[in-house]
């Protein structure tokens, strides 16, 4: 009785593990790109970290913003500042949501699935609600990510008002992800 | 007197252009050349941002351009991986810590990975970019994330 009493808890024990268990990236690929008649900026970051959990649709993001290389030193300069993005203060930007069309979704059959995700994006201490699509590819188990959209830099307290900035920065920039995830 | 203005002038408008072409061409930094703020072990470092994350990032990272602190980090190899750019990266981390620093090689470091195994106790001089942060609730795990990293024999 005591040995099937054990049984049963660890069974139980090993459904809850498999349950939460979450697919994770420590090398997601972020990019984001402005384009003005003035200039085309983009920007490359390789270190996004990201965990999603199938069963519950917790979708979470941690980027550290001084890994977004830029093909001209002077514009990574101006970018990491405190007049930009301060990434002193603000080394880190991070989303917490979900997938809320889950039943959608079959991680256990190869496939693409469109993901609505919704949830709060933080960049330069300011928080969004956001809500945008993500495609996600399923293959051996392995799941890719990938979305793409656009934030208003004002949302996020970037403004430029005066000078060169002004003009060669979009108010809007594109971001772009692709999310390596595995077990 | 109206050659001397021309000769001012066009003394001006060389200045412009140097100026102009300095800032377009200015270099990144390379990171490899700057003399280490400090060589300091994967387990401290990963301790000094879990015990006080303000002090921490105010100490390594770098507010008017980004261009954080180089440090030399030492430790034992945990996992070796590769990003989507294809640069080495090597996880120096204990084995009974949860975190670690993630040191990302450059494609042109790259090949110094090549001898390295896991359990290896090594050197790393690279930039840091963010420091250790663990979120109980989401199990999110965040290395302190080094980059344009090279071996240091």
């Amino acid at each position: 009785m005591k040995k099937l009493f054990l049984a049963i808890l660890l069974i139980s024990i090993s459904i809850t593990t498999f349950g939460q268990e979450k697919l994770k990236t420590t090398s997601g690929h972020i990019k984001f790109f402005s384009t003005t008649p003035a200039e085309d900026i983009e920007a490359n970051n390789y270190k996004a970290i990201s965990n999603l959990t199938p069963s519950t649709g917790d979708l979470v993001f941690s980027i550290p913003m001084q890994s977004f290389e830029f093909e001209k030193a002077l514009m990574q300069k101006h970018y990491n500042s405190k007049k930009f993005l301060n990434t002193k203060k603000f080394p880190k930007a991070k989303f917490k949501g979900n997938i809320t069309n889950l039943s959608a979704i079959n991680f256990s059959k190869d496939g693409t699935y469109a993901a609505d995700v919704s949830g709060d994006l933080t960049i330069h201490g300011v928080t969004n609600k956001v809500s945008e699509k993500m495609m996600l590819t399923i293959k051996n188990g392995a799941v890719t990510g990938t979305t793409s959209f656009d934030i208003t830099l004002a949302d996020y307290d970037v403004v430029f008002t005066k000078g060169k900035p002004s003009k060669n920065i979009a108010k809007s920039v594109k971001i772009t992800a692709n999310l390596n995830y595995t077990k | 007197m109206k050659s001397k203005i021309i000769k001012i002038v066009l003394a001006l408008i060389v200045i412009a252009i140097g100026v102009v072409a300095y800032l377009w061409f200015m270099p990144h930094r390379n990171v490899q050349s700057v003399k280490a703020f400090k060589t300091i072990d994967a387990t401290a470092l990963v301790n000094e941002f879990l015990t006080d994350k303000e002090k921490a990032n105010a100490l390594y990272l770098d507010s008017d351009e980004g261009e954080s602190k180089v440090l030399i980090v030492t430790g034992i190899v945990a996992k070796i991986s590769k990003d989507q750019l294809g640069q080495q990266v090597i996880l120096l981390k204990n084995k009974k810590d949860k975190m670690g620093v993630s040191c990302s090689f450059t494609l042109e470091t790259n090949n110094q990975v090549n001898t390295i195994k896991i359990g290896d106790h090594i050197s790393i001089k690279g930039v840091i970019r963010s420091g250790a942060e663990y979120d109980e609730d989401l199990d999110l795990i965040e290395n302190v994330i080094i980059e344009k990293s090279a071996l240091i024999k």
